[in-house]
């Protein structure tokens, strides 16, 4: 008897891992992808080229992210909604590469992994006041083993024997990296140093970076163009060069510029059958499938579900909790600064070599909590050591008004923010809020006349109170940094926060880790999804990306999405 | 292979000497083959002869060369003209929007992938067109509500400042002098003027500091004084050049260079 056929909504890190487990296991899989193919040759013998190179120009120009004039996003506070005000803002609001591969077409390659404790958020800790935490319906060490498998499959570098004790007993692991970590880049080692200063400990950031020849990919050369940018050389591992291309090799289908606007079920809604979408002729056509997985990243798939509402789901796909959109949750950065009076191109290197988790907490903490009146307060991973690129530079100088002229040359000369500092990015963990939520914009159409999602957000008093008190510890160890001349602190988190979404810095406080909106657990009434991602109330419908997140953590999140993908995917081929 | 130990070697003596500068490699400093920029006094494939002069002069005080600056400006760059050829992008076979990849010929490649420009399939020519032409009262380009394109922001704001230099100081924006015209650009009273100069001011730095192959950076001017390498693979860096630090180039005191920075980073937060 043949297998079920599996169709896959985006290809991006959720998606391709998935579609790589089951397109090998024998499953016959479709991939339908919104966005262009930029890898030509992906998924055949002749081996994957890019389109992507190391230029400024074109990362601005929605190359591999969506056109925010074809696919505008709508934004509000929560205080702005309770006013009824539809909107305040219309533009680029969180937006992901929209193309084959997904976000990691261009991601720093990050992949620290979660916590025990944020799995348990709720049991550990307890409630947080207007916070809507919960427990997920699995555990770390449900997790670890699909870790391990992602992690050899991309090929993580890292050094185990040089990470905390701390950060082992919550996060063990069952060996070493596959890899040694990358040559490390000399603002990281000095922001390391200030660190041991203070009490604090730095160590290789686990990355999917070949420092060496993997995969049949060559090692990173260091050329700087990595946050943002596609990896000319496919030295960085991803969605596309680990999963897809070989998932593809084994025969799945994929068919990019085809925009899924609609998931239809049988009449009952228990099933769903397939899906509506608009091809790159503009055509409108339907495919059916015995699973459905979606996979376009939290604020597009619950876009999605809400989209398909029907008879028997009238309030959203799967929404019968009313859960559906909301819980969406970012991460909260927080900028120290170092700034050196040597040249310490910080911008060269696989955008930081090292991190420090000791912000993670929350025993560190919990003076401050009590002060704040919060029962616990918790942080993130810091990502050590980077920089901006020129262009990048540039802007900065650029949106102070009238900053051009001879101080645009000796500023550009000097080159203060590209060459003389080196920061930490503390990536602080987001508390999930029923307000913050995406739901369908009432006005405003994209390209191929569908609502776009609106983003309702305010920050809760948690990641607010932890960026005040973390921040200055960030200020701390950039200032006992050797060779550094001053430090200072740039919360561009709060700075958002304060400006609103279309103000100056809500585009660098602006963040590609995009959580919840379809949270798992094993209360149909309080959660969208069971722990293999399986929407509740359909017993084929399965969500692969972020969405699925019941709490956010403090840590890049593209692993552990990774890791829910496959252990779904292993689910379904069980069954 | 040569070419790149010889690099390497000169680099490791430069750093020894105190003088580390990531200089951009030889290959490719001019355009997309076959396509030539306007001089001064011709007409440009949108812009029209004068517009295209003021435009020259405009980003000319916006990264100024000599006599203004010891190094090359956005004039010597050429970021009008490549502005120009953003404007008249449909005119061409294929669009100069997005360079192809990976590599150019300025890092050890011998072939310039940057110089064939990727073509944009039907969605992402849309999206173009109405960033570049505006929707212009299009249903098909107005399904998110009417979108003014560059070409008219240009048209208007380059007509802008020939009307407010000629009330102003009796003549068009290219006769000021530059000191008439840079009080013209930095008066922050002129809603039409700043609307103008935040387009043309994020336009400029684009070509200057780009890679040349979009029109600007010329020479890659921008990148020679700035030190900057520019894309460079696929050489990329030693271990070495990542892990130790250039020499000191930042002589400021050190409560001047936070508070500079403050006024520009902490600037976003205004």
């Amino acid at each position: 008897m043949s297998k079920p056929s599996v169709l896959i909504v985006g290809s991006g890190a959720g998606g391709s891992v998935a579609a790589w487990a089951l397109a090998t296991a024998g499953y016959p899989v479709t991939i339908l992808e919104k966005g262009r193919n930029l890898l030509p040759g992906l998924g055949t013998a002749s081996g994957i080229g890019t389109k992507f190179g190391n230029d400024e120009i074109k990362e601005g120009r929605y190359f591999e992210n969506q056109d925010v004039l074809l696919e505008p996003r709508t934004a509000r506070s929560q205080r702005e909604a309770a006013n009824g005000t539809a909107r305040s803002f219309t533009g680029d609001v969180n937006t992901l590469p929209t193309c084959v591969g997904g976000g990691t077409v261009h991601w720093d390659a990050k992949t620290p992994r979660f916590w025990k404790h944020d799995f348990k958020g709720l049991s550990t800790y307890g409630p947080v006041p207007n916070a809507n935490v919960a427990d997920w319906p699995l555990t770390y060490e449900d997790l670890a083993p699909y870790y391990d498998e992602v992690e050899a499959k991309m090929g993580v570098q890292g050094d185990v024997t040089k990470m905390p004790a701390s950060t082992l007993a919550q996060a063990p692991r069952s060996g070493q990296f596959v890899l040694p970590p990358n040559p490390p880049m000399i603002g990281g080692q000095r922001i390391a140093e200030g660190a041991a200063r203070l009490g604090f400990q730095c160590y290789p950031f686990p990355m999917a970076v070949n420092s060496q020849p993997y995969a049949g990919r060559p090692r990173c050369n260091s050329c700087g163009f990595c946050t943002g940018f596609g990896c000319p050389i496919h030295a960085r591992g991803g969605a596309a060069v680990s999963f897809l291309h070989d998932a593809m090799l084994a025969g799945a289908q994929l068919i990019p510029r085809a925009f899924v606007y609609r998931i239809d079920t049988t009449s009952d809604g228990k099933r769903a059958t397939g899906v509506a979408y608009r091809d790159a002729s503009g055509a409108d056509k339907t495919i059916s499938a015995d699973v459905v997985i979606v996979a376009g990243s939290a604020i597009e798939t619950a876009r999605l579900l809400l989209m398909s509402a029907n008879g028997a789901h009238a309030q959203g796909l799967g929404n019968a909790s009313g859960q559906l959109g909301r819980n969406l949750m970012f991460h909260f950065f927080t900028l120290g600064i170092a700034l050196f009076a040597e040249d310490m191109h910080a911008w060269m290197g696989p955008a930081s070599t090292h991190t420090i988790d000791d912000f993670v907490g929350p025993d560190r903490y919990a003076l401050a909590a009590r002060a704040a009146g919060l029962p616990y307060l918790k942080g993130g991973i810091g990502e050590v050591g980077g920089s901006y690129s020129l262009l990048g530079e540039a802007e900065i100088y650029n949106a102070v008004p009238n900053t051009w002229g001879r101080l645009h040359k000796n500023l550009m000369r000097l080159g203060m923010i590209r060459r003389h500092i080196a920061a930490i990015s503390l990536v602080g963990e987001d508390m999930p809020q029923l307000a913050n939520q995406v739901d369908l914009d009432p006005d405003v159409k994209d390209v191929y006349g569908f609502p776009v999602p609106r983003i309702t957000r305010s920050a809760h008093k948690f990641e607010r109170v932890a960026s005040e008190v973390i921040g200055p510890q960030l200020m701390a160890i950039c200032q006992a940094s050797p060779g550094a001349i001053g430090s200072f602190l740039l919360p561009v988190g709060e700075l958002a926060e304060d400006t609103g979404a279309g103000g100056p810095l809500a585009g660098p406080a602006s963040t590609a880790h995009i959580m919840g909106t379809a949270r798992m657990g094993d209360d149909p009434a309080t959660s969208v999804t069971n722990a293999f991602g399986r929407v509740h109330e359909l017993d084929n419908l399965y969500l692969a990306d972020g969405s699925v997140f019941t709490s956010s953590g403090g840590f890049n999140p593209t692993v552990t999405i990774m890791a829910l993908a496959l252990r779904m995917a292993r689910n379904i081929g069980n069954q | 292979m040569t070419h790149d130990h010889g690099r390497r070697a000169f680099l490791k003596a430069a750093g020894a000497i105190g003088v580390l500068n990531f200089l951009p490699g030889c290959g490719s400093s001019t355009p997309l083959d076959g396509v030539s920029l306007p001089d001064r006094g011709e007409a440009g494939r949108f812009l029209d002869a004068h517009e295209l002069d003021t435009l020259r002069a405009v980003t000319g005080r916006f990264v100024p060369g000599p006599p203004d600056d010891p190094d090359p400006g956005a004039i010597e760059a050429r970021c009008a003209e490549a502005i120009d050829l953003m404007l008249g992008a449909f005119n061409m076979a294929v669009p100069p929007i997005h360079a192809g990849g990976p590599y150019s010929d300025r890092a050890g490649s011998t072939h310039n992938d940057f110089a064939d420009f990727v073509a944009l399939d039907p969605l992402a020519e849309l999206g173009w067109r109405i960033r570049i032409e505006g929707s212009q009262g299009l249903p098909e380009r107005e399904f998110a509500g009417p979108v003014i394109g560059l070409q008219q922001i240009y048209r208007e704001g380059l007509k802008h400042l020939d009307d407010q230099a000629q009330s102003r100081f009796g003549s068009d924006f290219v006769s000021a002098s530059s000191v008439e015209q840079d009080l013209l650009l930095a008066d922050l009273t002129d809603g039409d003027t700043q609307t103008f100069v935040g387009t043309a001011l994020a336009n400029t730095v684009e070509f200057m500091y780009g890679p040349p192959e979009y029109g600007g950076n010329q020479g890659l001017v921008g990148w020679i004084y700035t030190g900057w390498p520019g894309d460079t693979q696929p050489r990329g860096f030693t271990d070495a050049e990542v892990g130790t630090p250039g020499p000191i180039t930042l002589q400021l005191a050190a409560p001047d260079a936070v508070a500079l920075m403050q006024r520009f980073i902490g600037g976003f937060g205004r």
